[in-house]
């Protein structure tokens, strides 16, 4: 059981982490809702995974790219809040570009026609 | 980084907290939407999944990551190393004997020259020297028992004093002396050191007082050895040199005394001087120098205060023991003695002067052992790199990075080199131990505490440390600088990222060979110079020659009657059949004894600032044909030679070249003015004898001159007989025991052979001589080893040019000679740099050598030459597969 989960965040980790610090630009934000906007903002076509999300967010957190404490909701309830560290915003933008090279030439892979007919 | 261990617990209640929290908000969030309470609350569990999981996978993000890659990269180093068996084995072996080597002189070094005594705060003890003004720098460290009880009892700059001298005491009463290591000790000197009882009690000023009973302590081994560990010993009493002795105490185990490189058996209270030695009694003698002393600081204590101490008191102790005999001049020097104290936490010790340099030397000997080794297996690694460039180009550009390829390389040499550390150290035990026993000998037997302390612990961590970076640096950096596409498509193998890399393999083997050299050259002059000394004729004939030392102190035969005696005894041993020839003396050759005296000769003026010292011995008639000593002129004595007859003298080239030069010295005369053995008349030479050694074989010729026994005044209680035998000279040893013990059962008697006397003095020269040896021969060895691999590796680098060579005809003469002329390069450059460097080192043995220059052309020119010899034959073999290269075969491979 255990190896399905830590081959699932292998698979997932690149994008994952990328999901996670974009959502984290916007504010601090506990788990829960970090998950809830990643759904949100997909328009509900991806569901992260808590056995994945976790997993993410405190490696992310051992590499210094978010910090976390503990803070008390609107609902009194003990939440622990991640916010994006300086480190974080600066992996943001170099993922974010190299997310956009890899989507790139991919569509380029999958859609060879409409290349050859702009060219 | 965090330690694992602390924030642990902690945070798997964090995250367990972190997931319930999760868990109720999405509940609250199922409910607001309308799910009944609830359900809402199973339905969030099920999404979650398994909260433990969850949990744990999580947690095991903050693992020990580099701890874990660590353990990979030496589970996979190991990997790499079962592969390549042969390589492993020879890397392995040459570790193992390179850090045991290293581990085994060092630990010697540890013990003999920095290790502490195992006492309490010994670094408050200081050894107690005497300094005159006129002596150089150096302390007289040896005193008389009336300046030592002066010293005790006056002294109020000190916690405390104490004094002790080594003495061999017999057990045997009468017959074959059985000795064992004793020890005249002060009074308070286990408590001045702090050395508590095991069983017993140990000494106190009260055991040591003038007049005394004595008593004795035992050493724990003594204790154990002899007495079985038994409690019993307490009480019972000792035999040493005919008298006996209380048992009252047993010294800790590690407790050995307070000279380092002996350990003590019996320590008897000093004032028992004079049980022992009666009426011979030092205890009063002030010239009579055999006590050593040492003392411990006050804590706190400065330097200052200390000094200040000192020099109010040594006038005062220095004329309260003046020596009343002396001539004006030295007495006036001695009374200007002043005390100088020096650092001895580390005990005193005869063995620390005379294996200090050799000890160094060997130190130098196997570091360059292991710098070689070292080169060896970078050598062997480097080859192997090159097998592995695909499998590193492959995971470079699989995003390998290439520090960690590097870290994987060097955890790999280290692994390699922990354990060769770990087998040197087993190799080291055993070695350590065999060392001990090489410097001992019949007489002194060494005894060194060799364990493990932490100085050598850290010392075989810091060099297998040390080692595995120096042998893994550069094919790590090697290993990981590869071209990427080259190595992984096969194309352009031959280029120039290999022939640069066969460079610094070549750089490695050309250091080799000139490390090597400095081995070998070292290895030469040690040999030579040992073989110098056994070879050199000192004088006597020492084959075939059993020396008999007696001592008749508990033989009840009064002192008039003791050359009666030895003459008794000199008739029975020449009766024993095998013994050719036999005579008596005072001192053997090489038994480390001397006796000297000033001379007078008529008309002789002796030169300002030297002393007309002449060494004498007593001897019987047959000496000089016993011991087979040349007589160049004159006369033996014989039977007209007695104590009334005129006095006498044979004396030796030496001595009648300084004092009757260009002269007949037979017939001559000179007078001993102050001898109490010897008569005061005149003596008349009546024989000229070869010059020959004395104390040592590596000493210059004394002066010396022979008296007859007859013509001594009073015989000494002790004397040696020498028996020149026509069988093994050992076997005659029952046939002596039973003759001297039918004579008188009470005189004892010690056994050697003057061949082992000989070269009991060699013992520094044959460690030396054979460990070089040993190591040049390892290094020897190693290079060839180192070579051969390069040179396999060349020419299966060069296999396909060679191919193509012969394909356009070149003949297989022309392939070797294209081989061997690398080789040839490589051992100019390795010889040159080598014969440099040995030139540049050899001065600092010259002191260690005998009859030779440490620059000795011929030993130079053999060292290079069985060098280039080996190594050219160690190439041969790879250049001979290079000239049988089958072009064809050799293109296809491609």
């Amino acid at each position: 059981m255990k190896k399905r989960y830590q081959n699932r965040i292998e698979l997932l980790q690149g994008t994952l982490d990328l999901l996670v610090l974009q959502t984290l630009r916007w504010g601090p934000q506990h788990g829960y809702g970090i998950a809830l906007a990643i759904r949100a903002s997909s328009g509900d076509v991806l569901q992260v995974d808590t056995g994945s999300l976790y997993p993410a967010l405190h490696r992310l957190e051992r590499q210094k790219l978010i910090a976390a404490e503990w803070k008390i909701s609107e609902n009194n309830q003990r939440v622990r809040v991640y916010r994006l560290s300086a480190a974080g915003k600066k992996k943001l933008a170099s993922e974010r570009g190299r997310w956009a090279k890899i989507s790139e030439a991919i569509t380029g892979i999958l859609n060879p026609a409409a290349q050859e007919n702009e060219a | 980084m965090k330690l694992p261990w602390d924030t642990r617990d902690k945070r798997k209640q964090d995250l367990d907290e972190e997931i319930q929290s999760h868990l109720q908000m999405s509940a609250r969030d199922r409910e607001a939407r309308g799910e009944p309470s609830d359900q809402a609350a199973a339905s969030a569990r099920r999404e979650l999944g398994n909260a433990g999981l969850v949990r744990d996978v999580t947690h095991d993000q903050w693992r020990w990551t580099w701890l874990e890659s660590l353990w990979q990269d030496v589970r996979f180093g190991a990997r790499l190393l079962r592969k390549t068996p042969v390589i492993t084995t020879v890397a392995l072996l040459s570790l193992a004997l390179g850090i045991g080597a290293n581990t085994a002189i060092f630990s010697l070094l540890d013990s003999v020259m920095l290790r502490m005594l195992p006492v309490q705060k010994p670094e408050q003890l200081v050894a107690l020297g005497m300094r005159s003004q006129k002596q150089g720098s150096e302390a007289n460290r040896v005193y008389t028992n009336p300046i030592w009880e002066q010293l005790r009892d006056h002294q109020n700059v000190f916690a405390g004093v104490l004094a002790w001298s080594g003495h061999d005491f017999n057990l045997a009463n009468g017959g074959e002396a059985q000795n064992v290591n004793g020890m005249y000790a002060s009074g308070e000197y286990f408590n001045v050191l702090g050395v508590r009882p095991v069983l017993g009690r140990l000494m106190n000023s009260s055991d040591d007082t003038r007049a005394c009973g004595g008593v004795a302590v035992l050493g724990y081994g003594f204790w154990q050895r002899h007495y079985g560990a038994a409690a019993s010993a307490i009480g019972s009493q000792i035999q040493l040199d005919g008298h006996s002795f209380p048992v009252i105490g047993v010294t800790p185990p590690n407790f050995f005394g307070t000279d380092v490189g002996s350990r003590f058996d019996v320590a008897i209270p000093i004032c028992a001087e004079a049980i022992i030695d009666g009426k011979n009694s030092y205890l009063d003698e002030r010239s009579a120098w055999w006590i050593r002393v040492m003392a411990r600081e006050r804590p706190g204590q400065s330097r200052e205060q200390t000094e200040a101490g000192l020099a109010v008191l040594a006038p005062q102790i220095f004329a309260a023991t003046l020596p009343p005999d002396w001539k004006p001049d030295q007495q006036h020097s001695y009374l200007k003695r002043t005390f100088v104290t020096t650092p001895a936490g580390t005990g005193l010790s005869w063995i620390r002067g005379q294996y200090e340099r050799p000890l160094e030397m060997l130190m130098v000997i196997v570091a360059l052992v292991l710098l070689i080794a070292c080169a060896n297996i970078a050598s062997l690694f480097l080859a192997r790199a090159a097998a592995r460039q695909k499998e590193i180009a492959v995971r470079l550009s699989l995003g390998a990075s290439r520090t960690r390829l590097i870290r994987q390389v060097l955890t790999e040499s280290i692994l390699l080199s922990a354990a060769g550390a770990l087998l040197g150290v087993l190799f080291a035990k055993w070695g350590g131990a065999l060392l001990v026993r090489f410097v001992s000998t019949k007489q002194t037997h060494v005894f060194l505490d060799l364990s493990m302390d932490k100085r050598v612990l850290g010392f075989t961590v810091g060099i297998a440390l040390l080692t595995g970076l120096l042998f893994g640096v550069l094919p790590a950096f090697r290993a990981t600088r590869v071209s990427l596409t080259s190595a992984i498509t096969g194309v352009e193998v031959q280029g120039d990222a290999t022939r640069s890399r066969f460079h610094s393999g070549r750089w490695i083997v050309a250091l080799q060979v000139a490390l090597s050299l400095i081995l070998l050259v070292g290895t030469g002059l040690f040999v030579r110079s040992f073989r110098n000394l056994v070879t050199l004729d000192p004088g006597f004939d020492r084959q075939n020659v059993l020396l008999v030392t007696t001592n008749v102190h508990n033989a009840t035969i009064p002192p008039s009657a003791y050359v009666a005696f030895y003459d008794q005894a000199l008739t029975r041993l020449k009766a024993i059949p095998g013994v050719t020839s036999a005579s008596q003396d005072w001192m053997a050759p090489m038994s480390g004894m001397e006796w000297n005296e000033d001379i007078e000769v008529e008309g002789q003026k002796t030169p300002a600032g030297e002393e007309p010292l002449v060494w004498f011995n007593w001897i019987t008639p047959d000496y000089f044909a016993t011991l087979r000593t040349p007589l160049l002129a004159g006369r033996t004595f014989d039977a007209r030679d007695s104590a009334n007859s005129q006095p006498v003298v044979i004396v030796n080239e030496t001595m009648a070249r300084k004092y009757f030069p260009k002269q007949n010295p037979i017939g001559q005369y000179f007078r001993i003015p102050d001898s109490t053995l010897a008569s005061k008349k005149p003596l008349q030479i009546v024989g000229l004898v070869k010059d020959s050694k004395y104390e040592s074989l590596r000493e210059d010729y004394f002066p010396f001159g022979y008296i007859p026994l007859a013509q001594i005044s009073q015989a000494p209680e002790s004397g040696v007989f020498e028996l020149r035998t026509s069988v093994t000279p050992a076997t005659l040893i029952p046939a002596v025991r039973d003759a001297l013990g039918n004579l008188n059962k009470g005189a004892s008697l010690k056994f050697e052979t003057l061949a082992q006397a000989v070269d009991d003095t060699l013992a520094q020269e044959r460690l030396l001589a054979t460990l070089s040896g040993f190591f040049g021969g390892l290094a020897l060895l190693l290079t060839a080893i180192g070579l051969y691999g390069v040179m396999t590796y060349v020419v299966t680098q060069r296999t396909h040019e060679i191919g193509i060579r012969m394909a356009l005809g070149a003949q297989p003469l022309s392939i070797m000679k294209l081989v061997m002329r690398d080789v040839a390069a490589l051992l100019a450059f390795g010889v040159g740099a080598g014969v440099i460097a040995s030139v540049w080192v050899a001065r600092l043995v010259q002191q260690l050598l005998f009859g030779l220059k440490a620059t000795d052309a011929e030993t130079l020119a053999l060292a290079a030459g069985s060098l280039v010899a080996i190594a050219l034959l160690a190439s041969y073999l790879p250049a001979r597969r290079a000239m049988r290269v089958d072009p064809i075969k050799a293109l296809r491979y491609e």
